[in-house]
């Protein structure tokens, strides 16, 4: 049977809100980030091993692609932190009100640009 | 009523639930225990998490040494082996639920678990390692 299966439902059958756009982003951002779980095994490796596979693993980051991907990691961290946090406070029982879920997941991005911006700013700076 | 349920659970009715899990037929009554873990290991990942990108931030430009002698303290060694084993957590029991969505068959799905199950335990195992070195050099 070729019935539409959710997310894939998005722009024929189903019109976009932020509720649900945001959900997939959690979902998107998680799987972003066990990727990285890789990233941050390579560097610490890199770290306890020295010399030139730490030279070698220092170049690859600081590489445009690097700071790319670390860029990524660094949206979908915050992101999945923050919405994370709204989830919890979901499983808790507060904030299914429609008005109060549009506020919160307007607050979480909001949030992650803020927080994005920071970090980003602290690097540059630093 | 006690003797009989656990008369039952020791014999009869034991049986019968294995015969149930085996035929999938309901639940296995053990269902909330990965929801929760998740909900744990997301709760222990806010302190972690935050503790994790700022030693990064603050790491963002600093060579091999620096890096060396942060991992090789004990608070950051402990913290980082903690952030990493809650974080792989957390995360397999994620794409555990992504692929009970998208993976269809059987084969697949099986493929799929194996797969990310080795990765994790893999990518704790070395992370560990690392850590440790580092710690125990110091």
């Amino acid at each position: 049977m070729d019935r539409p299966l959710s997310p894939f439902m998005l722009p024929k059958w189903y019109r976009f809100q932020i509720t649900s756009l945001l959900s997939i982003l959690h979902r998107l951002g998680g799987i972003a980030l066990a990727v990285g779980s890789i990233m941050l095994a390579w560097w610490l490796i890199a770290v306890a091993a020295g010399g030139e596979v730490f030279a070698a693993t220092h170049a690859f980051i600081a590489s445009p692609i690097g700071v790319l991907l670390l860029f990524g990691w660094s949206v979908a961290f915050f992101y999945h932190l923050c919405n994370g946090i709204r989830h919890l406070a979901w499983d808790a029982g507060y904030g299914f009100e429609i008005r109060t879920a549009y506020r919160s997941g307007y607050a979480v991005l909001a949030a992650t640009v803020v927080l994005t911006v920071l970090a980003w700013l602290y690097v540059l700076l630093a | 009523m006690k003797d009989s349920h656990s008369l039952s659970n020791s014999t009869a009715l034991r049986d019968e639930t294995v015969l149930r899990r085996v035929r999938q037929l309901g639940s296995a009554r053990d269902g909330l225990r990965e929801w929760r873990l998740q909900r744990w290991t997301a709760i222990a990942l806010v302190p972690l998490g935050l503790y994790f990108v700022i030693s990064m931030l603050r790491l963002a430009t600093s060579d091999q040494i620096t890096a060396a002698a942060w991992l090789g303290s004990p608070v950051a060694a402990l913290l980082i082996i903690l952030f990493m084993l809650a974080g792989l957590l957390h995360a397999l029991i994620g794409l555990r639920s992504v692929f009970a969505d998208y993976v269809h068959t059987r084969a697949r799905l099986v493929a799929a678990e194996l797969l990310v199950r080795g990765a994790t335990v893999i990518i704790a195992g070395a992370s560990a390692m690392a850590v440790l070195k580092l710690f125990l050099a110091k």
